[in-house]
């Protein structure tokens, strides 16, 4: 029995790492917490997350939870909180969880919050510390309730060790048959890549606009992320503009990533933009326009035609 | 078929700096009531009627979404400072009323960006949901609605049956703009009133704020002049490459 | 007096502030070179109500009064940089609309008002002559009743729209031995037998505002297309130039106040000496006199409209309305150059194309000139 779940995200059997970190948050909030996992074919990968400190991972394992759909997860994810007796329910924030946890809150009658960046105990009360508006504000709330929902923001908290001792697995007894059947899954994109994921590499390189077309975009964008081993992210006026796919989108209502290193091309830093990005650890920005708001923000920021400036960066990367 | 589109009006997220403080439809709501009218437009559904939770002042933003186009909109009269779930209950009681086959709604609002009445919603209703949809089409004789999810793996497609909770993504439209004389025949729909006592619902939020800040700004840096130069400041100073 | 907008006026004009930034901001550069009118952003407008705004709803109007109709160019105006487009739309409007709305009969009426209310027709007049300008009234262009048909002959210059028009309200004369009085105006539709409108006319300014020379070799005019009685064209051409005088320039109230806006941006960042330009007397002193200018010339431009719509005869603030604004906005656009310095002088920075498109203002809808003759006559000297 614990106090707290952790739904941690898979992708194709495989743990999502950024979704790990919301057992920190876990961590922090004290008391025992197990991890749950949905899916199908999962031994493999619960075996894998025994020793993140959590009491149990629970697993819920059914061909009929193949497919993350919604009504089937929440019902399911509910029914692990009623058997485990947990009053918190966390998740790191994704589309998968923020397509799903709000329907479990509806299900527990609890309040849910996105995007906790942090987390804040005194006198007994917990208050925590979410961004709003793009995340030009940050707002310190308290929640009333038996339960309640929390998303993490995965780069606001560290990567848990994993150096606990080994936990029992358990398989989650629930109705499959009873699940709703109201949502079908048809067809998703499978795009293989051999470039780290936007939200766990170390490095991101991302495009605008000005980067004019895809094929531009692949070649410098892109060459420079498989230059530096990086993921390549790109603004919202970039996929708009059909340059980059809709996953590359870093931004307010995108990713929001925190690498060590960012490398922004031919983006003016528009503040929806700016909220994805805030967290890195070093920001180069390259543009044209010495008063393009991004370089406010950028460790380095160098002015100049990112046509020329891309292919020499390359060039200089590939030298050593 | 009719359509319901829940809206908020929230302060202009593209206000200039300066500029005079300014409230609109926010913009995920803007995408919902288009395709709702698109919708209608094609002839597969009849109705479309708006529903927004706030004081009069929100009014203007009520006429411009009948400006737009909805047939007919309400507003629920409440003042307070609501979180999402108190939100999604009060939506509940005015959806059972209305009983409309779709409920098409903007998948966050910009001011809070919680991303969570939409699904809640369809968890109070039972429906099923089809979240952060940037295309929709209706299948089987308006029975199903097939919709492409942008998620962080990429596009997704799913299908589900009717009635149903779907929330839009930036890139399912482009909005109409508000026309003058959609603005005229807009004076002359009526914006109905209800309270949530004359609905019959009563909630508290359980979210409180305490307080608002605004980050610390990140410290700007340098400018360097050349290539060679960030490639030193990177590998030296930074120690990233 | 109360000088606030009502709610209703408030929404209306937030409206056309919206459309404009959203729809109407798109480059010039290109289009100014190549004279290109953006048939695109016309049909937006008209759709979106702008042309139809002072005309009854029977009509295909909004019925708005001259107030609102003034204020809402105006905020058209400071959103959209294509001032051709604005000068197009406003000579369809004064020129076209509003004689038809005053003059034209229920079956003319009926025929155009609609189409040219919501843009899908186009309309403009053809007055000026190669020799007459200022001169108005001595017309060489006649105009000959044949059976059911007016005959037109000779030629028109400075025609805006011309060679797009559906419709052009031409004035020639039907008896010249009348001199003014023998003036009549004419609904010349683009398939009119003998009319040629294709000889086009390129422009120091505003070069996105189609403009021709236009001939009539034996031009056919069915009787049902004269506007007003034979002999009433100068009184009606007098009477719809008030209108225009009093509102063509409203939208550059609106350009003006975008102006002043990216000179106290441009004099906040562009720094001399190690201080932003803003911080030099000279500097500061330009933008202050912009500021006046707008100010004195909004307050012109809605006190005429108000006036007019409370039925006052507006002959005299229209003039010095279209005089004040007229003046102001070259003013404005010169000092705008000088702020900007070496910038204000190259194509890209889009300023100089400002001062061109203003130096128009002075000349049409009356010569600068002929506006202080109007003003003087009628302070009684």
């Amino acid at each position: 029995m614990a106090e707290t779940l952790v739904l941690i995200e898979l992708d194709r059997q495989q743990v999502k790492r950024p979704s790990l970190h919301a057992i920190t948050l876990a961590r922090q909030l004290g008391g025992a917490y197990a991890l749950l996992i949905l899916g199908h074919g999962l031994d493999e990968v619960a075996a894998s997350l025994i020793s993140y400190g959590a009491s149990a991972v629970i697993v819920a394992d059914d061909s009929a939870l193949a497919e993350p759909l919604a009504d089937r997860y929440a019902a399911v994810i509910a029914e692990a909180i009623r058997q485990q007796g947990a009053k918190t329910l966390l998740g790191s924030s994704s589309t998968f969880s923020k397509d799903i946890l709000p329907r479990v809150a509806a299900l527990l009658d609890a309040p849910m919050l996105t995007d906790v960046l942090a987390l804040e105990k005194s006198d007994g009360a917990t208050t925590y510390r979410r961004p709003t508006n793009a995340g030009s504000m940050l707002a310190t709330v308290q929640l009333e309730g038996d339960r309640r929902v929390l998303t993490a923001r995965a780069t606001a908290f560290e990567a848990p060790a994993a150096d606990a001792a080994p936990c029992a697995i358990q398989q989650l007894k629930f109705d499959a048959g009873g699940l709703p059947n109201g949502m079908q899954f048809i067809s998703r994109e499978e795009r293989v890549s051999d470039r780290p994921d936007l939200t766990e590499a170390r490095v991101v390189v991302s495009g605008g606009r000005p980067l004019k077309d895809s094929e531009h975009f692949e070649r410098l964008v892109g060459g420079l992320a498989d230059a530096l081993g990086g993921a390549v992210g790109a603004t919202r006026a970039a996929v708009d503009a059909g340059m980059a796919p809709n996953d590359y989108q870093v931004g307010q209502t995108g990713k929001v990533v925190a690498p060590e290193l960012y490398i922004a091309i031919g983006i003016s830093g528009a503040i929806q933009h700016l909220a994805g990005i805030k967290d890195s650890r070093i920001i180069v920005a390259i543009n044209k326009d010495p008063d393009a708001p991004i370089f406010e923000m950028a460790t380095y920021g160098l002015v100049g035609d990112l046509h020329q400036i891309v292919p020499q960066l390359i060039e200089s990367i590939r030298k050593g | 078929m009719k359509i319901v589109v829940p809206f908020k009006s929230v302060p202009d997220p593209y206000a200039g700096a300066g500029e005079a403080a300014k409230s609109v439809i926010n913009p995920f709501d803007e995408i919902a009531i288009e395709e709702a009218l698109r919708i209608r437009e094609r002839g597969e559904a009849s109705e479309v009627v708006g529903v927004t939770i706030g004081p009069a002042a929100i009014d203007e933003q009520i006429r411009s979404a009948l400006a737009m186009g909805m047939n007919r909109a309400f507003r629920i009269d409440d003042a307070r400072a609501l979180d999402p779930y108190a939100v999604a209950r009060i939506l509940r009681v005015f959806i059972e009323k209305e009983a409309p086959q779709i409920v098409l709604m903007g998948k966050q609002a910009v001011d809070d960006d919680s991303n969570q009445v939409g699904q809640m919603l369809a968890g109070l209703l039972g429906w099923p949901q089809a979240t952060f949809v940037s295309k929709i089409e209706l299948i089987e004789n308006n029975t199903r609605v097939q919709c492409a999810r942008e998620t962080d793996g990429g596009l997704e497609v799913i299908t589900v049956t009717v009635p149903a909770v779907v929330t839009t993504d930036l890139r399912l439209n482009e909005p109409r703009y508000v026309s003058l004389p959609g603005l005229m025949k807009a004076r002359k729909k009526p914006i109905e009133v209800l309270s949530c006592e004359q609905l019959g619902v009563s909630v508290q939020p359980m979210t409180k704020t305490l307080s608002t800040s605004r980050p610390p700004k990140r410290a700007g840096g340098t400018r360097v002049e050349s290539v060679e130069e960030l490639m030193v400041k990177l590998k030296q100073e930074a120690k990233v490459l | 007096m109360d000088f606030s907008w009502s709610d209703q006026q408030r929404e209306l004009l937030d409206a056309v502030s919206r459309f404009a930034k959203e729809q109407l901001d798109y480059d010039m550069i290109e289009a100014d070179r190549n004279a290109v009118f953006n048939h695109e952003a016309w049909k937006k407008c008209g759709g979106f109500g702008i042309h139809g705004l002072p005309v009854s709803e029977e009509y295909g109007g909004l019925a708005q009064e001259p107030i609102t109709t003034v204020a809402a160019l105006e905020r058209l105006g400071h959103a959209c940089k294509d001032n051709g487009l604005l000068f197009s739309i406003n000579a369809h409007m004064w020129t076209a609309i509003i004689p038809l709305v005053y003059n034209g009969t229920e079956a003319q009426k009926k025929k155009f008002l609609p189409g040219l209310c919501n843009g899908s027709l186009i309309g403009g007049n053809a007055m000026s002559e190669p020799n007459s300008g200022s001169d108005a009234f001595s017309l060489a262009t006649i105009a000959v009743k044949k059976g059911a048909k007016y005959i037109l002959n000779g030629s028109k210059i400075f025609v805006t729209n011309g060679p797009i028009a559906d419709v052009l309200l031409v004035f020639a004369a039907t008896d010249k031995a009348k001199g003014a009085s023998g003036i009549s105006a004419f609904l010349v539709e683009k398939d009119a037998p003998g009319l040629d409108a294709s000889h086009k006319i390129e422009k120091m300014g505003v070069r996105t505002s189609p403009m021709s020379e236009v001939f009539f070799t034996d031009c056919e005019v069915p009787e049902e297309n004269l506007l007003g009685k034979e002999g009433a064209g100068s009184w009606l051409f007098t009477r719809s130039m008030t209108w225009e005088r009093g509102c063509i320039l409203a939208a550059h109230v609106g350009t003006m106040q975008r102006l002043l806006e990216r000179c106290i941006r441009y004099a906040n960042e562009r720094k001399q000496g190690g201080q932003p330009i803003g911080k030099f007397q000279q500097i500061a002193g330009k933008i202050v006199d912009m500021k006046m200018r707008i100010e004195s010339s909004r307050h012109m431009l809605y006190q005429c409209a108000w006036a007019s719509g409370h039925r006052k005869s507006v002959y005299l603030e229209a003039a010095m309305t279209k005089l004040q604004i007229s003046d102001s906005w070259v003013k404005c656009c010169e000092d705008a150059i000088q702020i900007h310095g070496g910038y204000g002088y190259m194509v890209e920075y889009e300023v100089e194309r400002e001062l061109r498109d203003a130096i128009g203002s002075k000349l049409y809808s009356g010569t600068s000139e002929i506006q202080r003759n109007i003003i003087a006559s009628l302070l009684g000297l």
